[in-house]
């Protein structure tokens, strides 16, 4: 684990955090490279996320829920990201040919795979400025003012869940061909459903408990609104439970990506799967 | 042959190469929970936001409204958006764009045959999502009062609405390699703002209400609403009389389909001229 060997090539720690670095630095940069995508992850959702704060106003729901609607919509992005950005990532490299080249180099893939993540947060958080800008300025919904550093504590445990549950996604995609693509359009909508994204997640009852318990993104989304909007948010549990269970799905998410990662790669290549492409 | 029977052909043959596409990467019964999960959970997440404010929203009674339209906007997402996918797939996934070009089947002819089968699964997704309502929902209406004729004749107009814009997406589509996913997607994320389907276009900023009005799914949406539960959403839209909105919806649809025709060609033009219509980019 040190810097760097005798030889003057670096080490395995030095090496595995060029190699974050690395894949992260194709994110950050490639953020702002291609406006199509910019278009497609900032302004999209917040359109989607838009139609649901218009639903309630035309119901005449009592305005903190749009708070809530927004604030969903705004994650919304980051589980986009966890899905088409992580999970469906290793997927495009096998169809690009690139697949092969992550096996051959020296470092850890979970290394590249943290990269991947650090970098899809970078560049989601660069889109949820759009999302902020709409809701909060387009359709002037407001919230009163909020503790920052809970807010940031909350983000990051659930990001480090979400993320890592992103990684299992990737490393279990290995195997899948066609059936990658197919699987996150799967997951899309009904997590955005189970995770009360548009609504108090205590709205789902005990499907809710039972989501909660799989996918982090409706912990996370309802500790943040707590944090924001207080007694308004309705939240499920309090914040502090909520922050312990992310921080435990954190952990359980990582083990699991680095077992399954393993698992998974040594069964694609006995099954010559690994870069088979068009199937 | 004749020519209707040559046609006829060549759809057949268009929709069964789309059935394959579709549906052969999965069993029929993980086809079928996969073809349905999408849409009833968009109906769950509406259900649900309505239940939450149930007892303490102060017009709770609209919301049969838009989850009908919810409803008939799988077309859209399903047939519309759905024939912008096909050439992302050809041309971009299996690089078979250029057979497509030069078999004798014609481009509209294909795209046609392939939008049948996302035809059958919007229809699928429709009764799912309204019996879901009808039966567990509760979001029930009086059959007695279903106007069925202008029913039939709106649902008729809108689906022509539907293929023809799905035209021009598609050109959108081959002008934009690797970018054409992002412009499916956005289509019908904009088409879902714009014409008010869970929401009334009253919301909107006047200026953007009068781009509203210009797209014949505005009128498709308002006259589903009128002529299937006995009451539209906007109160500016309800100001037509059903022969108006009829004549609008009719009018709208017929220069849309034009347009999109116009539009059609002259992407396919320019992706020709620009080489792009063999341009894989994204894989």
């Amino acid at each position: 684990m040190s810097p760097a060997r005798a030889d003057g090539r670096p080490g395995d720690l030095a090496l595995n955090l060029r190699a974050t670095w690395g894949r992260m630095y194709v994110r950050v940069v490639g953020s702002a490279r291609e406006p199509t995508w910019i278009m497609s992850d900032a302004v999209f959702p917040a359109l989607s996320m838009a139609s649901f704060v218009l639903l309630y106003r035309a119901l005449g729901a009592p305005r903190s829920f749009e708070s809530l609607a927004v604030l969903g919509g705004i994650m919304a992005t980051y589980w986009i990201n966890v899905l088409w950005g992580m999970g469906a990532q290793l997927y495009w490299e096998k169809q690009s040919g690139q697949l092969q080249l992550y096996f051959i180099a020296p470092c850890s893939r979970m290394s590249i795979l943290t990269g991947m993540a650090l970098g899809g947060i970078f560049m989601t958080t660069t889109r949820a400025i759009f999302s902020i800008a709409v809701g909060f300025g387009l359709l002037g919904v407001r919230v009163a003012p909020f503790a920052l550093a809970p807010l940031l504590l909350v983000f990051v445990v659930t990001m480090t869940a979400l993320y890592g549950l992103g990684m299992t996604l990737a490393s279990l995609f290995l195997l899948y061909g066609r059936e990658a693509w197919h699987v996150c359009n799967a997951l899309q909508e009904p997590v955005f459903f189970l995770s009360g994204l548009y609504f108090p997640l205590r709205a789902l009852g005990a499907l809710g408990a039972v989501a909660a318990g799989i996918v982090p993104l409706g912990l996370g989304v309802d500790a943040m609104r707590q944090v924001i909007l207080g007694p308004a948010a309705r939240g499920w549990l309090p914040v502090r439970v909520e922050v312990a269970i992310l921080a435990v799905l954190a952990v359980v998410f990582l083990i699991l990506a680095r077992a399954s990662l393993r698992y998974l790669e040594a069964l694609s290549k006995r099954e010559g799967r690994l870069t088979q492409r068009w199937q | 042959m004749s020519r209707p029977a040559i046609l006829a052909a060549r759809l057949r043959t268009a929709a069964w190469l789309g059935w394959q596409i579709e549906a052969n990467w999965a069993d029929p019964f993980t086809f079928i929970v996969y073809s349905a999960v999408r849409p009833l959970a968009t109906a769950l997440i509406l259900a649900v936001m309505y239940r939450a404010v149930a007892g303490i929203a102060s017009s709770g009674q609209a919301f049969l409204g838009f989850y009908v339209a919810n409803a008939f906007h799988e077309y859209v997402i399903r047939v519309l958006v759905g024939m912008g996918w096909v050439i992302v797939e050809e041309r971009e996934e299996f690089e078979t764009l250029k057979f497509v070009y030069t078999s004798p089947i014609g481009m509209f002819t294909y795209l046609w045959g392939r939008s049948s089968v996302k035809f059958v699964q919007a229809s699928l997704s429709l009764l799912l999502i309204l019996t879901t309502g009808w039966l567990i929902l509760g979001l029930r209406w009086d059959w007695g009062a279903v106007r069925w004729l202008p029913l039939l004749l709106s649902f008729v107009l809108g689906l022509i609405a539907i293929v023809y814009f799905g035209f021009f997406v598609a050109g959108w589509a081959l002008v934009l390699p690797r970018a054409a996913i992002s412009v499916n997607e956005g289509v019908a994320a904009a088409l879902t703002l714009l014409c008010g389907v869970i929401f009334p276009i009253d919301l909107l900023p006047r200026a953007v209400q009068v781009v509203a009005m210009l797209l014949p799914f505005t009128w498709w949406y308002e006259a589903l609403r009128r002529f299937l539960i006995g009451h539209g959403a906007s109160a500016r839209l309800s100001s037509f009389s059903d022969g108006a909105l009829l004549a609008a919806l009719a009018v709208s649809t017929a220069l849309f389909s034009c347009v999109s025709v116009w539009g059609y060609g002259v992407l396919e033009r320019r992706a020709r001229q620009n080489g792009k219509l063999d341009q894989a980019r994204l894989f």
